[in-house]
């Protein structure tokens, strides 16, 4: 039998988050290369859409994205097959996402978002479906699911942008036992508190097992 | 047109998580408050650099409809109602709206006058690589945008090493009020004022070249323009927010009329091209004004720490000794954040040197000042962590991680612009010996300090914490 080995996921550590909003600034600026996003906050012409979003208590602040079930549950209810295990992390097919909303109900983390879809810079709009806008018709901008894709396709390829995302965050191979530094979502390189940590378990070890063992 | 009292840097407490990455960056303690409440800033001790605002990253959520109306929170900004990026905590008053009114009246002679660094990052805002230098298409979009005249603060910063040069080897000569600190940047000098008001005598007298132009638009070259010099607007156009605060200092005026009317920042320069819907990246280049516009490499790396420093060393040396200097790429005043020495041999002279970039750096300076024991001859001050390059009205990052790229890149575009000069040294700039030899006379000679010097003022007040 293959040697599977369990998809990776992001997860912040509460005690450590100071609320900053880098991250979802981070995670909204390399999804959206297509939509003319480069360096600079004045080339965005769309509304900041994350994919992980900064949660709030009265006690506790911190960062919460999707995990990457790997039994997504989201993926069973999707009516359509737009969710994926795709690489080591569950994905949506915005292109064929129908925003039925089924994946938001179905998440146990409230990972998925809907809101609108934009192209080159524009809300995209729907080629059938129309609603009344200032009393005349307009098609209608398309929604979709967003959430966390672990940055595949954008961490390898570099920022094209202007330069290179620089590796600063940390990632957390429980198999091999050590701290490995290497390329990372974008959104565990800008945390300037370094709350986020990329997580590659594997199958069948005991985390709590191995976390203990660290610790000694 | 008033002078500005606005505080400049605001803190939207609707906005604010109260990270305090702002409080990290702020080099001077001014902004006040709890972990995860909104924060507040101290205007008194405030130095209007903008770290704070390049840093913060609590941006308006398009979801959350318990905010303000994004229009409302825009005239409340002073910002154009077709901006279309993102809001953030941390922002600076913009000027862009009263521009474009003032852009419209055909009444008024409208000039203009660009830093420096404007040139090496107006473009990352239009999509292109980190310091892409567009100096040609800057000057067509300001004429666009309907500017009479399109001048350049390097020439400015010209003048100021002509003024600034002379000052220093006055005082070396004389072995009075050493060390001399630059005074070009107004927060720096605003920090001096309020923290340190013992050193104010040690600032060169010289005003920044922004307030220079400013002077030499309204006398000079509204005199060669034949032009009243009450119709002219003056506009600069500044990577730093702090200019917005200098503009407005009370003493910052010629016989009665403004030096500099209207200070915008790098982005909104920016968001003015794209509200007139001009395309910049196609634009083809053109040339800067005559004669404000004619400028040296010297007068070109004043943006970057340390330019200050080698465009003067580059006038001085050949003032001193009457010889030419032999190597022009000063390397070892160049670099970044911190305390940077040097001692340069001019002539018989050691001529002892600091570069301080970033503010919090200075205060072990002021120390050995006020304790007689600085050994430096000439210290050059820039707020910002790597002077005007990383200003805080420069285009701001999305990504953190890109900071030192983006400043690095601004910083090596600067020096490839100053290298392909034909001119090198201010002194040499053909424009600045014939203003010397038709207005001004000589250096620190009776115009200049009319048009070009100023005093400083201690800003202490008791109990420092309002």
């Amino acid at each position: 039998m293959k040697k599977e080995r369990p998809n990776s996921f992001v997860i912040a550590e509460a005690g450590k988050c100071i609320g900053c909003k880098a991250c979802e600034l981070a995670c909204f600026a390399v999804h959206n290369r297509d939509n003319g996003v480069a360096a600079a906050v004045g080339t965005v012409t769309t509304p900041v859409i994350p994919r992980l979003y900064v949660i709030r208590t009265d006690s506790f602040t911190m960062p919460v994205q999707c995990r990457h079930c790997e039994n997504a549950p989201c993926a069973g209810v999707c009516p359509v097959q737009a969710i994926q295990q795709e690489e080591g992390a569950i994905t949506i097919d915005e292109d064929r996402c129908i925003g039925c909303k089924a994946c938001a109900m179905a998440c146990p983390f409230g990972a998925i978002s809907l809101y609108k879809a934009y192209s080159s810079g524009q809300e995209h709009k729907q080629p059938h479906l129309r609603e009344r806008l200032d009393g005349h018709l307009e098609r209608k901008t398309r929604v979709i699911a967003y959430k966390c894709d672990l940055c595949h396709d954008i961490v390898s390829d570099g920022n094209t942008a202007s330069g290179e995302i620089a590796a600063a965050g940390r990632v957390t191979d429980i198999s091999k036992g050590d701290m490995t530094v290497g390329p990372v979502p974008a959104c565990v390189s800008v945390c300037p508190e370094q709350a986020l940590t990329l997580v590659s378990p594997s199958l069948g070890a005991s985390r709590s097992r191995k976390a203990a063992g660290l610790r000694l | 047109m008033t002078p500005n009292i606005d505080p400049i840097i605001h803190i939207d407490e609707e906005l604010c998580t109260g990270c305090r990455r702002c409080a990290a960056v702020c080099p001077v303690d001014a902004i006040i408050g709890e972990a995860g409440t909104p924060q507040r800033i101290d205007a008194h001790r405030c130095v209007v650099c903008g770290q704070c605002v390049q840093t913060c990253a609590a941006y308006a959520a398009e979801s959350d409809p318990s905010l303000t109306s994004r229009a409302e929170k825009l005239r409340q900004r002073g910002q154009l109602s077709s901006v279309r990026e993102p809001l953030f905590a941390a922002y600076s008053t913009g000027h862009a709206i009263e521009l474009k009114e003032a852009l419209a009246d055909p009444k008024r002679y409208k000039v203009v006058q660009c830093a420096p660094v404007i040139r090496v990052s107006l473009a990352e805002e239009f999509g292109l690589p980190l310091g892409t230098l567009t100096p040609g298409k800057m000057a067509a979009a300001l004429r666009l945008l309907n500017f009479d005249r399109v001048y350049d603060t390097n020439f400015g910063a010209d003048v100021t090493i002509m003024e600034e040069g002379s000052e220093l080897i006055g005082r070396v000569m004389s072995g009075e009020r050493l060390p001399m600190f630059t005074s070009c940047c107004p927060a720096w000098v605003k920090h001096a004022e309020t923290a340190a008001p013992h050193v104010l005598d040690h600032l060169s007298s010289c005003k920044s070249p922004m307030q220079m132009v400013g002077a030499l638009v309204k006398t000079y070259s509204a005199e060669l323009d034949g032009i009243a010099p009450a119709d002219i607007l003056s506009v600069a156009v500044m990577p730093c927010t702090c200019k917005k605060f200098e503009a407005g200092r009370e003493e910052m005026n010629v016989d009665g009329l403004r030096e500099v009317d209207m200070v915008i920042t790098t982005r909104e320069l920016a968001q003015l091209i794209k509200d007139k819907g001009i395309d910049f990246i196609n634009l083809p280049d053109e040339p800067f004004d005559s004669p404000l516009g004619k400028y040296s490499g010297a007068g070109t790396i004043f943006g970057a720490t340390g330019g200050v420093m080698e465009a003067a060393i580059r006038t001085g040396y050949e003032l001193v000794t009457h010889e030419s200097i032999p190597n022009l790429q000063l390397d070892f005043i160049r670099g970044d954040e911190g305390i940077r020495t040097a001692t340069v041999q001019i002539g018989d002279l050691e001529l002892k040197v600091a570069m301080v970039a970033g503010l919090k750096y200075v205060s072990s300076i002021l120390e050995q000042v006020a304790g007689g024991t600085c050994p430096y001859h000439f210290i050059e001050v820039m707020a910002c962590p790597e002077g005007c390059v990383s200003g805080g009205g420069q285009p701001k990052l999305l990504l953190e991680t890109q900071r030192k790229s983006a400043y690095q890149a601004r910083k090596s575009s600067i020096y490839r612009h100053d290298s392909n000069q034909k001119v090198r040294k201010s002194h040499e700039n053909p424009a600045i010996i014939k203003l010397y030899k038709d207005f001004l006379g000589e250096p620190l000679g009776h115009t200049s300090h009319h048009l070009l010097h100023t005093k400083f003022f201690s800003r202490k007040v008791k109990g420092e914490l309002k």
